[in-house]
Order: structure tokens, then C-alpha cells, then sequence
């Protein structure tokens, strides 16, 4: 410390990075505030009904963006989000409906599925079969509610494509 | 050096240096005149004195980058109004869309001249950067400090932002077209492996399209890119001048000189150059020849003047005729069948439709792979393009230069293959995406199920 130039030095660099740091620091606040802490997005289990608004084959819900199946006392839900890039599919009625064993159990297959955006084209329980569509269409987790008796389906929670839901 | 050899140049009437008129002359009466036009004058001082007379030919540059710079004037010109106009609100854009459109006086033309002109932008600047490539504009002389490879990166950086500017804007009126343009753009960034959902999430402000979306892509639009779009055109142009002129310029260095000519100065194109040394040097005596060189005032101005007053007349008059589009409001229940990109993306839309594919049991989205890894590497490749091009300096400033015969061939390989897939995307699309004839008739589908 007895130089008087190297203490200088010494100042000059503090203060050069004490800039630094402060014009780092503000950045970093300035970005950070623009990834959001709270999600205002609508929630991800949803009431859709009570089952009797559930006619038997499909039923599309724009809303959700899902396609609710119902065979009798079961049914399943698939979504209708194109898993390429989130374009809302649509439903086209099969001539003749078939049924296939999908991951073990039976189903029977009345649409198919079309994406207006790209072009992929998905079967009945959702198996990507043309296009660019990456995967299959997930499916989701149904069941009902304790209070109202309502269905209620869990869009965060995707399920094999065994899953059915019985009603009582 | 007198343009009358015979009349001693009038005797101007301040200080020397300073100009006695506000603006400069259209005619000026000598070169001193002219030359003080571009000293004196603020809008005119980044203009060399003397501009190469080839430079100037209408076949070489087709004035594309004087074209890219009035529509960005005419843009930004018209954006003004629209920005009082216009209320960045998920309940309000619409309509207040709606307003300029149909209850605003002159609201429409407004409309119309920022939209074409941003499409032309868009067009221009391509073009721009296409004669660019093919002149190798990019290539230095043999001037010293010439970096006009940086400002070819920096021009790539100025077709980014007008492609995002454009983007941005087309979210706006938060109709069918701008909602599900939006949701395809964004879904592309988030098929990035590992990072991707966190960049949509950041574009987004959410996890779905609202108001986050709206107000984040108004500020892009309206603050930060043309802010940034502002500083890098200066910098672009600064550079160009720095450069010494268009390529073509250089090609000054390579004229002949004269066997009986005595050892002559040499002249910078600028001040400090000439103190260290680092401005293209050219001959004095082959500066001064007046079948190579003319005063920038009035020959350079006025040839800017005609480009930007016919780039005004074309846009304002085609507004007349031309009406923007604006669709049904933005509804995230229904997907337009088909639901396009803007024309300028419809070849990557073409590409994403096309690259989805399975190496055993794994499977690459079309989307990152068409959406970004594509798009990216040839933003990438283009960018380093002025280091990979090896051939001679002599070749800049040319079109078709005989050395640059293979590089030109496959760049212009790459931009036919751009157009023909805008062109099937644009014209050849129907509903579900399937391929249908221009002239072809599309089957009568129900808009809702």
C-alpha cells in the first residue's frame, strides 16, 4: 500500500467493477421481473358436466379443448391439442366405426382426428398416424365430483390409454 | 478544380466551413458549393464529398438499401398515428382495430400503408440482402480498416428484426389470423429440447395467449425492436461509409493508371484516415478524373430523393386500393381451417409440416427441427459466409463474377427453394393442409364442429 499508484490502480478497478456489478444486478432484476410468479391461466381440473350431458359416442369441448368418448357407463377423454404445434383438432365421424384393442383392452373407434394447421392426422384413440405429428394425443384423467356429482377431468394429469372411467 | 474552369468560384458569404443556406441546392453553381452542401449540412454530412459514378447505376444496387430505409421511414411514419389509436388490451385491441379500420377518418389508409409497407420491407430487405450476396458486396478492396463483413452481419441482424417487427405487429389486432399465427410461433420455441417451455412461457408471460402475450408483444413492436432496429441502421450506414462506399467503389483501386502520370498523392475518404493510415487510399489524380467520380450533391441526393418519393407514391397509392386484413376476433375454441403463418414464414410452415421424423423408436419434432435448427443453421451459415468466401478481392462489385460462379449458384439454389415453398404454402394449401391446385376449388367444410 505504500505506492501510491498501485493504489490507485486498486481504486480504479473497484469502482470499474462496483459498475459492472450494479449494471448486472439491475439487468438480472429487469429480466427476472418479466418471468411471472403467479399463474393467472384458467385451472387445469375442470367440472365439464354431469355425466347425463354425455350422450353416447362423442362429445367435443371447446372450451377444455377435449373430446369426451362415452360407451355405456364408461368413458375416456382425449385431448384435442395437435401434439406438433397446439393447433385445436378436429373430429371427423368414421362410416364404420371398429373396434381395436388398445394397450390391452377393447375400444371401439368411431373419429378420427385432423389438424387444420399442418396436416397430421391421428386414429380413434389417438395414435399419430400421418403428418408431422410427433407423438399421440395424450389422455386424460376423469372423475366425479363428491359435491355436485359433476365429471371433472384433470388436464395435468395424462393417463395410459387403458384408463376408462365407470360410472356407477 | 472548379466545375467552370474559367469563373473563379463565388465567394461564400460566412465563415469558411459554414453554409449560408439552411438547406443545401439542388443546383449548386460550383464543386465548392457542392462540397460545402455535405460539410456543412447535418442531414448530409455522413455523405462523401464525391461518389463513384458506377456506384450510382440504377442495374447494380437497384437502390434496394435506399428502398429498405424509406419503407422504414414510411413505417415508422405511419405506426405514429396508429399508436394513439390503437388500446393494447385483450377486450380492446379488437375493436380499436376495428375503429381505425372502419369509423377512423383516413383510419384505413393509415392502416394500410403501415401494413404494406411492412410487407414490402420485408421483401426489400431480402432482396437487399440477395444483391448483396451476389455482387459479394461483402468482400473488402484493398483498402486498409474496410470491415464490410461486419456490416453484413449487421445487416442480417436488420432482416431479424424486421421479420420479428413484422411478427409482433401481426399479433395486434388479436384476430383469428394473429391468434393462431401466435400459437404456432410460439409453439415452435418451446419444441426446444430441455429450454423450450421456458422460453414460450417467457414469450407468453403465461402459459396460454392473453393479456401477458398482448402487452409483451406490443412493447417488442412499438419500443424495444425498433429501438433496436434504429441503432444497428445507423451503425449500418455509418459502416458503409467508413467502407468506403458500395463495393463497386473499390474497383477504383483497380483502374489502370497512367503510365506518364508522375508519382501522385493518394486521398482518403476520410479525415482521420488520413492520420492513421486506415481508409481505403485511392490516387488523387484517378479521384478527380470526371469520368469516375461526381459531386454527391446533387447527383447522389437527388437519385435518393426519386427512390424515396417513388417508394412514398407507390405505397400511398396502392393503400388506396389495398385493404389490411382483419379477421373474425381472436377465438382460442376454434383453429381457422387452414390456419397459415404470414407469407414470409410460409416456407419454414412448409418446412415444420415436412421434418418430423423418426430415427428407431425416437422422434424429432418437425417443429424444432424445421422451426429452429434449420432456420438457425442457415441464419448461422449466412452470417459467416464473408469468412468462408475465398475468392479475390476483384471479384466484389460484380455481378456474377466468373469465381464466384459456384457460391452464387447454390445461394440462389437455397433462395429458389424459399420461394417455391412460399409459393406452395401461399397458394397450394387448402383445409387440413392438403395440397390443392391455385385454381382448384376447396371442399365445402363446416367452420365448427
Amino acid at each position: 500500500m505504500s505506492e501510491p499508484k498501485s493504489r490507485r490502480e486498486i481504486f480504479l478497478k473497484l469502482g470499474f467493477g462496483a459498475g459492472v456489478a450494479a449494471l448486472g444486478a439491475q439487468a438480472v432484476a429487469s429480466l427476472r421481473s418479466l418471468v411471472p410468479n403467479v399463474s393467472y391461466d384458467s385451472p387445469t381440473t375442470v367440472k365439464i358436466g354431469m355425466p347425463n350431458d354425455f350422450p353416447d359416442g362423442m362429445k367435443f369441448l371447446p372450451d377444455e379443448r377435449l373430446f369426451v368418448f362415452r360407451e355405456g357407463k364408461t368413458l375416456h377423454a382425449v385431448s384435442a391439442v395437435c401434439t406438433h404445434l397446439g393447433c385445436t383438432m378436429r373430429a371427423e365421424a368414421l362410416s364404420a366405426p371398429e373396434t381395436k384393442d388398445v394397450s390391452g383392452k377393447p375400444l371401439r373407434l368411431t373419429h378420427r382426428f385432423l389438424c387444420p394447421c399442418h396436416g397430421s392426422k391421428y386414429a380413434g384413440d389417438g395414435t399419430n398416424v400421418a403428418g408431422p405429428a410427433p407423438k399421440p394425443l395424450a389422455w386424460y384423467h376423469l372423475s366425479l365430483s363428491p359435491d355436485d356429482g359433476q365429471l371433472v377431468v384433470d388436464l395435468a394429469r395424462p393417463v395410459e390409454r387403458d384408463f376408462r372411467f365407470t360410472l356407477a | 478544380m472548379s466545375a467552370h474552369p474559367d469563373k473563379p468560384a463565388p465567394k461564400p458569404d460566412g465563415a469558411p466551413g459554414v453554409h449560408a443556406k439552411p438547406l443545401w441546392s439542388i443546383r449548386p453553381a460550383s464543386d465548392r458549393e457542392a462540397g460545402d452542401a455535405v460539410v456543412s449540412n447535418f442531414l448530409l454530412h455522413w455523405f462523401p464529398a464525391k461518389t463513384y459514378k458506377p456506384s450510382l447505376d440504377w442495374n447494380y444496387s437497384f437502390w434496394l438499401g435506399t428502398a429498405s430505409a424509406a419503407l422504414l421511414l414510411l413505417v415508422t411514419v405511419s405506426g405514429l398515428p396508429l399508436l394513439f389509436l390503437y388500446v393494447p388490451s385483450v377486450e380492446r385491441a379488437y375493436g380499436s382495430v376495428k375503429d381505425i379500420e372502419y369509423v377512423t377518418t383516413f383510419g384505413f389508409w393509415i392502416r394500410a400503408v403501415h401494413r404494406l409497407s411492412a410487407h414490402l420491407m420485408v421483401a426489400v430487405v431480402f432482396l437487399h440482402l440477395v444483391r448483396v450476396f451476389l455482387t459479394g458486396a461483402y468482400k473488402n478492396g484493398r483498402g486498409q480498416g474496410q470491415k464490410r463483413e461486419l456490416n453484413w452481419v449487421l445487416g442480417i441482424g436488420l432482416l431479424l428484426c424486421t421479420l420479428f417487427l413484422s411478427f409482433t405487429g401481426y399479433l395486434l389486432p388479436w384476430d383469428q389470423l394473429a391468434y393462431w399465427a401466435i400459437t404456432v410461433g410460439t409453439n415452435i420455441a418451446s419444441s426446444i429440447p430441455l429450454v423450450g417451455p421456458a422460453i414460450r412461457e417467457l414469450l407468453l408471460g403465461g402459459r396460454a395467449i392473453d393479456q401477458a402475450t398482448l402487452i409483451r408483444f406490443y412493447v417488442l413492436h412499438v419500443i424495444a425492436l425498433p429501438a433496436a432496429i434504429g441503432v444497428i441502421f445507423l451503425y449500418h450506414m455509418w459502416r458503409v461509409r467508413k467502407d468506403g462506399g458500395l463495393a463497386r467503389a473499390d474497383r477504383l483501386t483497380l483502374l489502370p493508371e497512367k503510365a506518364a502520370e508522375a508519382p501522385s498523392k493518394t486521398k482518403t475518404y476520410t479525415l482521420l484516415g488520413v492520420a492513421r493510415g486506415t481508409s481505403p487510399a485511392v490516387k488523387a489524380s484517378t479521384l478527380e478524373r470526371p469520368d469516375t467520380t461526381v459531386n454527391s450533391v446533387p447527383d447522389l441526393t437527388r437519385r435518393i430523393l426519386i427512390v424515396v418519393l417513388a417508394i412514398f407514391a407507390l405505397v400511398s397509392i396502392a393503400s388506396v386500393f389495398y385493404h389490411a386484413p382483419l379477421e373474425e376476433p381472436a377465438n382460442a375454441l376454434v383453429t381457422p381451417n387452414p390456419a397459415k403463418a404470414p407469407w414470409y414464414f410460409l416456407w419454414l410452415q412448409e418446412i415444420v409440416t415436412d421434418t418430423t421424423v423418426k430415427i428407431g423408436s425416437f422422434t424429432i419434432n418437425g417443429a424444432f427441427l424445421g422451426g429452429v435448427l434449420l432456420p438457425g443453421a442457415l441464419i448461422f451459415l449466412l452470417t459467416i459466409w464473408p469468412w468462408l468466401d475465398k475468392s479475390a478481392p476483384g471479384s466484389a462489385g460484380l455481378w456474377f463474377p466468373k469465381d464466384r460462379r459456384t457460391q452464387n449458384a447454390v445461394f440462389l439454389a437455397f433462395v429458389a427453394g424459399v420461394l417455391v415453398l412460399t409459393f406452395i404454402g401461399t397458394f397450394c394449401r387448402g383445409p387440413y393442409w392438403h395440397l390443392y391446385w391455385p385454381w382448384q376449388a376447396w371442399p365445402e367444410l363446416p367452420t365448427r364442429i
